[in-house]
Formats: structure tokens, C-alpha cells, sequence
């Protein structure tokens, strides 16, 4: 009977009951986008389970095709749902990610991206890119995302006023979800310490699906993405329109935030037509977990593939309402188009609902 | 013999062979216990270069694991002595679907629930049913024998497998079976390589019997204070000459299992039996409904429910669909081992079965629940232990021959449907001895230098538990 050695894989440590609980099924393949494109074990959750498992019993010497492997996962969520023996696949991930960081496995584009959290507080190394600093009674996390598109962040802020809710912006910095997901844990508690400071708040509206998991999870905040927070208050409208309507992974399956956004959207009065794959079931548009830095082809093909997706249910426009996937949706809607002539606009719910507010007059 | 790397990649293109070292510790496992490292990983999409991998690896004596999933749980896909693991997704083409002959043509790398999706707009579906059919593939399903939970009404893979193209261990292309449901022409090889998991050669495309959808569907459950009652009920149900299309059964340990995981509430009772019909005319399942609800009566069964509504349905199902992940969580420190899995015993024994299985994991010190589909005669069961503890491998390894012998005893067979690779090679070589030499002489016609996937069923090791290194730690 072989016996093996644990090394000191100081995350992954954390979790070697939970990897021996994997009973390697493969259930996890069933809708993961990455071996949904590769078609490699390797590439799958299992794949990465076994590997990371390896790294803690010293079974594999971490390498760098071992990083480039762990790295390639959306952070979809899909494999947490079809886990029968419930394993929190994505802890384990992050956790070898981690360790792969510290053994000097990190790729330079991350480590660009964190150096920029570490000094500007945004993952773009801007310091002009700022948030409005703005009084009121409700906290406002708008997110780097948000603060890379001004128009659209104001769009939101005046949509809320319009509302009736009167939101505090502070001169805020990334919550560190990057430095989370990419693996660089230790940056994070030194970030983790400055972000509370700087946004004191037990409770918060948010802008991005992926900052409203990242504050509950990350920092205990009490966040509400805002389209929660407007759905009871939007008036009606009459937009006629058709269109598909893409779930964010960190909303349909990460928050459970299926049926606002739908139902905002039949109050401003457009028809959805669902996608094959859809709420729960949706599929990821390819930009999370970090791919989107690192492995752009393969973050494509994934996108392309939920456009096709789009494009068959007749209509024209997708609306999603994460700006990173509308960001890779229409990257990716652009590139179907110019090869085969099928075209789809990608929009923001935001953009839907700023015309809904002023078709129903509530905008001057 | 070292593997000629550039020669595969040659074949099958470069992005299709992997041989780093963490694509190999990947592929070494499977959702068996065993864990042993192939050479090369190599993926074929097309008969003409499984052709050409299979005539490569013959003269040179390499052997040869075709691999779907990767989900069997015996180990099949383990290889022993390193080769080539051929890994058969991307042969994932429905090839034809023949509505008025009832068949379906499909390469080995179809996923079960996927060939579903496209026969349901025909009104039709490929009747085995795995619990892990939203990823297994026809290949690992042709493989192993593959069944489910509506074996009791379909049958197995075999029984929906009529013909197929096969590549030898040569290279040769051969075509076995016929396009019709009787035939009566000769031996059936197609048959015979239903179940050989990989080991006379590799299943290239399918043809198979597909089933019309049934109308209508209803289900029930009954509860029990004396397993024995629930296993005459059983055997009662299938000897009245009904046929449900389900018929599973739930011990106390599995019931417990799911109420300290899961908090169902399930009734704290000796046995629960889920039931179904399906049929064409609803004035006939409920006909059928109604003979199985007086059977469980006859035989004490208590809580009686029966429903046609999704909902109820799917409410009634839920402890038995949230069982395998339960017992991942039913004590602190217990794993659940892929070990004397799946054992077929004659309907009468099913209760004998069980009750003897609760003993003999009690004498050597491990847990086992027992369920599945009882209505085929089938028992899961799985073994929760302290993997990481040597002495619990032993007692497992004791607990594992002790069940076997019981179950061969009782006129039972060593897999129902998962199929032996290592895992149940000594069982297996102990219950089929009087057959093991023709089976060897077979094997050796199809391919004599034992390339392919060597090491399993007949020539499986006699002791599973040093066949190959584990896939867990064992430090303690």
C-alpha cells in the first residue's frame, strides 16, 4: 500500500479533508465552460481538484503548466452546483492558486494588475480614476468596473436618484477580489485592512454583481446589487421590446438573482426571450476567474459560443448586467458578426432602464 | 518500451497528445479507489487514427485504456503498467437517428443525457439510465454494462446495444451485430464486447435500440419497519408480473444518512421503496400504481404516497437523489470509498442481502448503507471509512471479501453494472472460475500481445487493495 508525504502547501492544507471527500464522479464536467471547449480531464474541476490535491501531498512539484492549468477557470460556479458531495471547488482553486503565487508561479499580468490595487486602489493603476465623492444616506459601492466607465456609473447614480435614494459615494478602493481569485492572499489581508477603512459600512448598494458576492463574502458587508434595491420603486414603461437576457454567473448562481432583473424589465415593458441555457443554468460568458488577462482565445471561444446561443433565440438585442460580460459578450457578438453575418447588440440593463425612466417621463 | 510521442502526435495531431507530468497524475484516477500513472494521453477523432494509434501500439506491445468520463468506480480506466490512455471524447458525433427502425447510430463519445436531448423532439430515448448519465459517455456505458435506476423496466446497455464497428488490437476495423432487435446470426460479439471494459477492443461507433418516451408517469413511496418487509415487497411486485420503471430501496443507514446531511425528515424507519410506472395510457399506470400499493400493504408498508404531479414527484425522489452526497457527509472523518459497489443478488435475497451487509460492516469496523435498484436485484452500497488510516484498508479489504462471499452464496453476481476492473477482480475471478480460461482464450484470439487495457477482469491483481497505488493518503 503506497503512502504519500503532505508538503506545506499552506492553503491547500486547509483543505485536504475536503479533496478527499471528491469522489472524482466528474460530474463537474457536465456544463463547465473551459473542458466544454478543451474537452481535456485536466482542464475540468476535477481535474483541478486532483491536481491541487498532488501539489499538497507532494505528489506534483508545482510548474508552471500546473499555474497556467489552475488558472484557467472562469469562476463560473457551475461545478459548485453539480458537486454532489457539496466541495467548495472554488475555495480549493483559489487555495493552490494561492500557494502556486508563493512558490513564484504568479503570471506578470496579475501581478501587474495587483500592483495596481497596491498603489492606486484600482485595478486599472489610474489615480484619475476616482469615484465622484457624493453625500447622502445610502453607501454606494461602485467598483473598478464602474469607475472605468463614468458615463454608465452616473447613468446608475441618477437613476437612483430619480428613485428617491440618495446614495454616499466615498473615494473608494477595489474590494481585492482580484488579489482574492488571483491567488496573491497575502496582498489581500494587508488590502483587506485599508478597504475597511475606507469604506466603513456595514450595509451597501452595489453596481457589480461580482463586488456584491465579493463584500458579502470578503468583507462581511451587508451588499445589495442595486437592480434589488430599484425594482420595487421603477415605474411602468412601454419600451416594446424583445430581447435575450444573459445571467451573470456571480448573480444567477452566486447570488441567486434570477427573478429582479427579468422583472424589471417586463415592468419597463420588454419581452424576454430565453436562452437555451438560462438563470441557474446559464452559461458563462467567459470573463471571469481571471482568464480574461491571460487566455483571451480561450475566453473568446466561450463567449462566442453563449452568443450563437443568443443569436438562436431571433432576437437582437442581449441585455446582461455585469460589465464584464458585456464587455467580452460584445467583443465576441462583434467578432460573429464580421465572420458569419449574424448580428446582436449587447446591452447593459442600465441602458434599459435609463430609456425606460425616460420613456415613462420620470426623466426630464 | 518508450513511448513514440512525435509518431502519436502525428497521428492525432500535437494538440492532442499530452504527456506532462500533471496531464498523467490526472488521468491516473478515476472515481475508483486505484491510482497508477499511463505514459501518454492520446485523442483520436477519428476511426482511421484509432486505426493507426491501435497498429502502433501493437507492434510495439504498449497498452492501450480507452477512457470516456472517466467516471467508472472500479478502476477500469486505471492503467497498471503505463500505455496509452485513449481518451474517446472528441469521437462525439450522433451519426444517425432512425425513428422507423428504432435505432440510433453514435460514436463511443456521446454523453448519455446529450443523445437524450437530441432523440426527445423524435419522441424517443436511449433507456439506460445512470445516475451519472449528464456525463458518462456511450463508450464508458458500452464499457461497463451501464444501467440505473429504470433497469428494472429497460435493462441494460447490453440489452439496447445491437451493433457496432470495433477496432482490434491490430488495427483491423470489424463490424459486429446487425440493425435489428432479434438475430439469430451466429455468436454475438457485439454483445460480448458489451461489458469487456476495453479489453478485446475499442468501440468505434454504436448502433443502438432507442424506446419511445413514455405519456405518463406516476410515483410513490412506502415506508417499512422490517427491511424483510421491504424486500418481499420488492420481489412481490416483480413476481405479480408488474413492471415499474422504478424500483429503489432506502436502508436505515442510508435513510439516516440523508437526515443528518440534508435534513429531510424522511421517517426514521427500517426501509423506504420508491416506486414508479410509466406507460402510454394513464388508465394503465395508474392500474399498475394501484397493484403496487396494495403489494407494499400486503407487506406492512406504511405512509403510503402516490403521485403523477412533478412537484410531489420530485419531492418523493429527493432523499433518494440527495443519498450519494449525504453519505460523503454522514460522520465527521468517514469518506466514501467506491468499494463493493454494486452487487446483483436474486429479488428474494434482497433483505437477507442487506441485513448480512449491516453485520459484516459492523465486524470489521466500517459503515455501509445499502440501496439502489432493488427492482433488478441490484444493491449499492458504499464504504465510509477514515481513509487516511492504514488499518482501515484492511478492514475494508475484509469487509469487501466477506460481502462478496456472502452475496455468491446467495446465487448473487460481483457487479450489476459497474463493472470489475480492479476493484472487484478478486471476487470476480472467484465467482466466474469455472469461465475464467475461456474468457483468457478469448481475449488472447482478439489480442494476443495483451495490449489492450491489460490487467483487468480475468487478469485483474488477486489483492485490489495492492494493485495499485490509492488515490488517497494513508498516513496514520
Amino acid at each position: 500500500m503506497a503512502t504519500k508525504a503532505i508538503n506545506n502547501s499552506k492553503h491547500l492544507k486547509k483543505y485536504e479533508k475536503e479533496m478527499n471527500m471528491c469522489i472524482r464522479c466528474a460530474y463537474c464536467f457536465e456544463e463547465c465552460p473551459v473542458i466544454k471547449e478543451t474537452q481535456w480531464d485536466t482542464d475540468g474541476a476535477r481535474g483541478k481538484i486532483i491536481m491541487s490535491y498532488g501539489l499538497l501531498t507532494g505528489e506534483l512539484e508545482p510548474s508552471q503548466y500546473i499555474a497556467d492549468k489552475l488558472f484557467r477557470c472562469t469562476f463560473c460556479r457551475d461545478c459548485l452546483d453539480k458537486c454532489p458531495s457539496n466541495i467548495n471547488i472554488l475555495e480549493i482553486i483559489s487555495s493552490a492558486r494561492a500557494d502556486l503565487v508563493k512558490a513564484g508561479y504568479a503570471s506578470d499580468t496579475h501581478k501587474h494588475v495587483i500592483k495596481n490595487i497596491k498603489d492606486t486602489g484600482n485595478i486599472y493603476g489610474d489615480t484619475e480614476v476616482i469615484s465622484q465623492e457624493r453625500e447622502g444616506k445610502i453607501p454606494l459601492f461602485i467598483g473598478c468596473q464602474y469607475l472605468g466607465r463614468p458615463n454608465k456609473t452616473k447613468k446608475y447614480i441618477k437613476i437612483l436618484e430619480k428613485l428617491g435614494i440618495d446614495p454616499v459615494v466615498e473615494n473608494e478602493m477595489c474590494c481585492g477580489y482580484p488579489m482574492e481569485v488571483l491567488g496573491f492572499r497575502e496582498d489581500f489581508e494587508k488590502h483587506k485592512e485599508k478597504f475597511q477603512k475606507s469604506f466603513p459600512y456595514k450595509d451597501a448598494i452595489t453596481l457589480c454583481p461580482t463586488c456584491t458576492v465579493f463584500l458579502r463574502e470578503g468583507h462581511q458587508i451587508d451588499a445589495k446589487h442595486v437592480l434589488q434595491v430599484m425594482l420595487e420603486k421603477l415605474p411602468k414603461a412601454n419600451l416594446d421590446m424583445k430581447v435575450t437576457y444573459h445571467d451573470p454567473c456571480d448573480f444567477s448562481r452566486g447570488l441567486k438573482i434570477i427573478e429582479e432583473p427579468r422583472k424589471i424589465l417586463e415592468k419597463l415593458g420588454v419581452e424576454i426571450v430565453e436562452m437555451k441555457n438560462n438563470k441557474e443554468n446559464s452559461r458563462c460568458c467567459g470573463g471571469g476567474g481571471g482568464i480574461l488577462m491571460t487566455d483571451q482565445d480561450l475566453s473568446g471561444d466561450i463567449a462566442r459560443k453563449r452568443i450563437k446561443e443568443a443569436i438562436e433565440t431571433g432576437v437582437d438585442i442581449l441585455v446582461t448586467s455585469c460589465p464584464t460580460c458585456e464587455q467580452v459578450l460584445k467583443k465576441a457578438a462583434q467578432e460573429i458578426s464580421e465572420d458569419e453575418g449574424k448580428s446582436i447588440s449587447v446591452r447593459n440593463i442600465e441602458d434599459i432602464i435609463w430609456r425606460g425612466l425616460k420613456k415613462s417621463a420620470e426623466i426630464s | 518500451m518508450k513511448i513514440d510521442v512525435k509518431k502519436l502526435k502525428e497521428i492525432v495531431g500535437e494538440e492532442n497528445v499530452r504527456d506532462n507530468i500533471a496531464d498523467l497524475y490526472v488521468y491516473s484516477s478515476d472515481a475508483s479507489v486505484h491510482s497508477s500513472k499511463p505514459d501518454a494521453i492520446v485523442r483520436p477523432s477519428s476511426i482511421k487514427e484509432v486505426q493507426e494509434i491501435l497498429r502502433y501500439a501493437n507492434k510495439n506491445k504498449i497498452p492501450v485504456i480507452p477512457r470516456g468520463a472517466g467516471s467508472g468506480m472500479s478502476g477500469q480506466t486505471v492503467p497498471l503498467s503505463g500505455g496509452i490512455i485513449l481518451d474517446m471524447k472528441r469521437m462525439d458525433k450522433i451519426i444517425e437517428i432512425r425513428p422507423e427502425d428504432v435505432i440510433c447510430k453514435v460514436e463511443p463519445g456521446v454523453i448519455n443525457d446529450e443523445l437524450n436531448r437530441v432523440l426527445q423532439p423524435y419522441g424517443f430515448f436511449f433507456p439506460p439510465t445512470p445516475s451519472s448519465g449528464r456525463i458518462c459517455t456511450i463508450g464508458g456505458m458500452i464499457g461497463t454494462n451501464a444501467s440505473g435506476v429504470r433497469s428494472v423496466k429497460y435493462g441494460a446497455t447490453r440489452d439496447a446495444v445491437i451493433g457496432m464497428k470495433v477496432v482490434l488490437a491490430n488495427g483491423d476495423l470489424v463490424t459486429f451485430g446487425s440493425n435489428t432487435k432479434v438475430d439469430s446470426s451466429g455468436y454475438q460479439l457485439a454483445k460480448l464486447m458489451v461489458g469487456s471494459e476495453g479489453t478485446l477492443g475499442i468501440v468505434v461507433e454504436a448502433t443502438l435500440l432507442i424506446s419511445p418516451l413514455p405519456k405518463y408517469r406516476s410515483m410513490g413511496v412506502a415506508n417499512f419497519s422490517a427491511l424483510e418487509d421491504a424486500g418481499r415487497m420488492i420481489s412481490e411486485t416483480i413476481a405479480a408480473g408488474i413492471t415499474p420503471s422504478m424500483l429503489e430501496l432506502m436502508d436505515n443507514v442510508a435513510i439516516t444518512a440523508v437526515n443528518n446531511a440534508q435534513n429531510l425528515g424522511l421517517p426514521d424507519v427500517d426501509a423506504i421503496v420508491i416506486f414508479e410506472c410509466n406507460g402510454m395510457l394513464k388508465e394503465a399506470v395508474e392500474y399498475d400504481m394501484g397493484r403496487v400499493k396494495k403489494v407494499c400493504k400486503k407487506n406492512n408498508g406504511t405512509g403510503i404516497r402516490v403521485s403523477n404531479d412533478p412537484d410531489e414527484m420530485t419531492r418523493i425522489y429527493e432523499g433518494r437523489k440527495k443519498l450519494f452526497p449525504s453519505l460523503s457527509k454522514y460522520r465527521e472523518g468517514l469518506f466514501t470509498t467506491a468499494l463493493a459497489d454494486d452487487m446483483a443478488v436474486p429479488m428474494s435475497k434482497i433483505a437477507d442481502t442487506v441485513h448480512e451487509i449491516h453485520v459484516i460492516a459492523k465486524r470489521n469496523n466500517v459503515v455501509m448503507s445499502a440501496y439502489g435498484h432493488c427492482g433488478a436485484g441490484l444493491i449499492h452500497t458504499k464504504i465510509l471509512m477514515d481513509t487516511n488510516k492504514k488499518s482501515q484498508w484492511e478492514d475494508a479489504k475484509h469487509a469487501v471479501k466477506e460481502v462478496y462471499d456472502y452475496v455468491h452464496k446467495v446465487g448473487g453476481t460481483t457487479s450489476g453494472e459497474h463493472g470489475i476492473g480492479f476493484s472487484k477482480g478478486p471476487a470476480f475471478k472467484q465467482e466466474k472460475k469455472d469461465s475464467l480460461e475461456m474468457m483468457k482464450a478469448i481475449k488472447k484470439a482478439l489480442d494476443p500481445n495483451n495490449i489492450l487495457n491489460p490487467h483487468k477482469l480475468m487478469d485483474s491483481p488477486d489483492d485490489w487493495l495492492t494493485a495499485t497505488p490509492l488515490r488517497y493518503q494513508v498516513t496514520k
